[in-house]
């Protein structure tokens, strides 16, 4: 167990979790699912490959440094998930998903198709920029940025298009602009971990970002419990690292992915923490919380046994 | 001083079938309106039209002046309209605080960039949300049970709980859809007291629909009797009481239903 | 003319397995209003199940094929007990079932790549691969045959719904579950009924498949495409998956021979996408206004 694999578990744990804090802000707060947000992270993989490839390879790129790739990717996400919301955002939940689907999946066809990129061969040579560091960075910043958001006015109107969309448009919510907010925002940080992925693997090919892996992360969310940030970093630690941990089983992963998630569906649906955060004030909310239900139960208790004494 | 709502010729056809046919009545400024009639008379149907949730067919709705004729139902909110739900719809999951806070965002306009960076206007303006907040629930007597789960709340507090997320947005004209249902007497009257209180303290305008009758009597300075859709009379609650059509539409031939 | 015409003709056979795959997506979607995303899995078993039975077990060919029908008609109902039964009894909201299905197709399809293995199967040859000629066209006598008993399952289907009594059960329970349940209908025994119908022709489809191509793993992704054409003919609606089908087929076919091969399968999403936008509940949907 050297520290280089270790790195790499915690290299490849920190980008899932910064594509997933997206979905935690668009799923888990806002309360719309996705699952084609692995052509998001295609699109920034691709795009910030384009940045940084150089020249001298085939195919080749503008040989810029990473963090050029890291805002181009990551804009590049953002622009085309606008366009996506802009069609799709008006449409029912279930429709909202098949489209999502749908987007996910011509991104993989289109690359594939594309020669410009490598179609479905791939496009090796990607520079080896993604280091813990940088990926610890950019995780902790994505974590903070997501936490300021959700705990401000804007974090707050979208749990109520989460709740109870109709009662939040009565509430002066723009609900369509709150959603499409949500999707720019998860769709740049899935972005930007796909051009971290592309940066760490030094590879890059269409059939990683397939229907499979959109369903991983928005599992991930699910495992973690909705609308909790905390909840999703565990849910990336976790279910990145056991897999590893685990690696002689590896073609059995996704078996027990699966397995795993009917499991979670079934009987705890609200995953590892839903609802609740590993901080301060999420704390304090919980033991408020229990010592509420201790009092209520006293109260009952004593109703009770008053009823019986008459 | 002119009317506050202004209701006219609303017409709304679901496929051949109109919930709502050509109906016109005022909402006095500061006054308390009732809109009543048999279910399925299409009382819900016009509070959707006026809020924007359902677009019209037909007609059009004038609110202090202003056209808001199918505009966005958050546009609306914005106006100053605001709703309670016949089936609450409260934000099941949040606290009560958090219900409030989340419907107190209109006096804010820091941006998103600004929560982000937690700049001094951000911090500011979510004091002042926060002071609103408890304000309001100080004056609803919900203090107490703030950090209880709306989904929790007993039912007539989760009524409560809708008007109070309702007064958050300062409206001036409030629509209240069968508030006191499912209420006991008791009940029935303590909110018909705070609907006067809150009329006179916010200083608005109140439409409610209603099947209690002593609800409706008892605080209505107006009335609009709605049948199959249509206007069926509209007047003074006494004048309204008596008139022979509305009796025929609530009793029927066969002397039924007096609570819906 | 007559490539135009055998192109026609290619397109209506893909889309009539497209039509029996599409059906059971709507068949669940009319009752339980979710996409059922593990049927292409159960599509994918019953290829395989159809090919075990010609090949492990030398069973003739409609009897390997009613076998495959029949297991994945219990595979069907096993999933729905599994993974749909809890959330249904908990009134969970439709997006959950969403989710549990997408773990049911993961499971099934990595559970296949893990035991039986990735590699590509290649069905017997039952018919001869001479094509019979009608005037100036070729047309498989496989794809005749699949025509053939697409045709005869899907109009089966359609009378049993239209004309017998558990039919309208399954039509009554499709428009208010609820009501239907007041009524004194068995609703649950609607549902498995409905999941075993839909197995059914997933079984049904899968031979087909595994026939016409290869057997893999991964089959469960063209189903994908059976689903849009669903939403393009309308989720909910058996004629509307069958148009659908059919329809996306044809476009298919033609684009592929007319204009490149390339786009056969980024023309389904652009259909998708159009229908999305222009008119969400399909060709043969019916739309819904959120009652206040």
């Amino acid at each position: 167990m050297d520290w280089n694999y270790i790195q790499g578990i915690l290299m490849l744990a920190g980008i899932n979790l910064i594509a997933v804090l997206g979905l935690c802000l668009l799923t888990g707060f806002t309360g719309l699912f996705s699952f084609g947000h692995a052509g998001f992270m295609a699109i920034g993989a691709y795009i910030g490959a384009l940045m940084t490839v150089s020249p001298n390879s085939t195919p080749g790129g503008l040989g810029l440094p990473l963090i050029v790739g890291i805002v181009a990717g990551g804009a590049a996400a953002g622009l085309v998930s606008w366009g996506l919301g802009s069609i799709t955002l008006k449409l029912k939940g279930d429709y909202f998903c098949i489209a999502t689907l749908g987007f996910g999946e011509a991104i993989r066809l289109v690359l594939n198709n594309i020669q410009v990129f490598g179609g479905a061969r791939g496009w090796p040579g990607v520079p080896h920029y993604t280091t813990l560091l940088v990926v610890v960075i950019a995780g902790v910043i994505g974590v903070w940025f997501l936490a300021n958001l959700v705990r401000s006015r804007h974090g707050r109107n979208m749990i109520a298009v989460r709740e109870e969309e109709l009662a939040a448009q009565i509430a002066g919510v723009d609900v369509v602009k709150y959603k499409m907010i949500a999707l720019v925002t998860s769709a740049v940080y899935t972005g930007v971990a796909g051009v971290l992925f592309g940066h760490y693997l030094t590879f890059l090919q269409p059939k990683m970002f397939n229907m499979t892996k959109s369903t991983e992360l928005t599992i991930i969310v699910i495992f973690g419990g909705l609308g909790s940030i905390s909840g999703s970093v565990l849910g990336a630690l976790i279910l990145t690292a056991l897999p590893e941990v685990l690696r002689a089983f590896d073609i059995w992963r996704l078996v027990f992915y699966g397995a795993a998630v009917i499991l979670i569906m079934i009987s705890r649906p609200q995953g590892l923490m839903g609802g609740m955060e590993l901080s301060p004030a999420g704390i304090r909310k919980l033991t408020a919380a229990r010592r509420l239900r201790q009092e209520q139960k006293k109260a009952r208790a004593a109703e009770n046994a008053e009823g019986g004494a008459s | 001083m002119s009317d506050i709502l202004v209701v006219k010729n609303l017409t709304k056809r679901f496929g051949g079938l109109a919930a709502v046919n050509d109906v016109s009545f005022n909402v006095r400024r500061d006054g308390i309106m009732g809109l009543i009639g048999p279910n399925g008379a299409g009382k819900t149907t016009i509070f959707n039209l006026i809020t924007g949730v359902y677009k019209v067919t037909e007609g059009s709705v004038e609110f202090d002046g202003k056209a808001i004729t199918d505009m966005e139902p958050f546009k609306i909110a914005d106006a100053g309209v605001t709703r309670t739900f016949q089936n609450i719809r409260l934000f099941k999951n949040l606290s009560v605080y958090d219900n409030v806070l989340t419907a107190c965002h209109l006096s804010a306009k820091y941006s998103i960039a600004e929560s982000i960076l937690r700049l001094p206007r951000f911090v500011r303006e979510e004091k002042a949300l926060n002071e609103k907040a408890t304000a309001l629930l100080e004056i609803m007597g919900l203090t107490d049970r703030k950090d209880v789960t709306a989904n929790n709340l007993p039912y007539g507090l989760q009524r409560r709980l809708e008007i109070v997320r309702a007064l958050a947005l300062d409206p001036q004209l409030l629509l209240l859809d069968e508030p006191a249902a499912g209420m006991n007497p008791d009940e029935t009257e303590q909110l018909m007291r705070l609907i006067v209180d809150i009329r006179q303290r916010f200083k608005l305008s109140v439409l409610v629909i209603e099947h209690h009758m002593d609800l409706v009597m008892g605080i209505c300075e107006d009335i609009v009797v709605l049948s199959f859709g249509q206007k069926l009379a509209e007047g003074l609650p006494d004048e309204v009481a008596s008139d022979p059509k509305v009796v025929e539409a609530y009793l029927g031939s066969s002397g039924g239903n007096s609570k819906c | 003319m007559n490539q135009l015409l055998q192109q026609l003709v290619n397109g209506l056979s893909i889309g009539s397995v497209y039509a029996l795959m599409a059906v059971g997506y709507s068949l669940v979607y009319s009752i339980m209003n979710f996409s059922n995303f593990a049927h292409g899995g159960v599509i994918m078993l019953g290829a395989y199940f159809g090919f075990f039975g010609l090949t492990a077990l030398k069973l003739p060919f409609f009897v390997a094929f009613i076998v495959a029908s029949v297991g994945t008609a219990l595979l069907a109902v096993l999933i729905e007990r599994i993974a749909y039964k809890p959330l249904r009894a908990r009134r969970a909201p439709f997006l959950y079932f969403i989710i549990s299905a997408m773990g049911a197709s993961i499971f099934l399809e990595n559970i296949v790549i893990a035991t039986i293995g990735p590699t590509f199967r290649t069905y017997p040859v039952i018919f001869s691969r001479d094509p019979i000629a009608f005037g100036p066209i070729a047309v498989g006598r496989l794809d005749l045959i699949m025509f053939a008993i697409s045709a005869v399952c899907l109009f089966g289907l359609i009378l049993f719904i239209e004309k017998t009594k558990t039919g309208k059960a399954i039509q009554a329970a499709a428009y208010n579950m609820k009501a239907c349940a007041l009524m004194g209908v068995n609703t649950d025994r609607v549902v498995l009924l409905v999941f075993a119908l839909g197995g059914f022709l997933a079984g049904v489809a899968g031979v087909f498949f595994g026939m016409k191509y290869t057997v893999y793993p991964q089959i469960g992704n063209i189903t994908t495409k059976s689903f849009i054409a669903a939403v393009f003919g309308g989720l909910g609606s058996l004629p509307g998956a069958v148009i659908g089908s059919v329809l996306l087929g044809t476009i298919e076919t033609l684009v592929s021979g007319y204009i490149s091969s390339q786009y056969r399968d980024l023309i389904a999403f652009v259909i998708l996408i159009g229908v999305l936008i222009v008119r969400p509940t399909g060709i043969m949907g019916k739309s819904a206004e959120d009652k206040a």
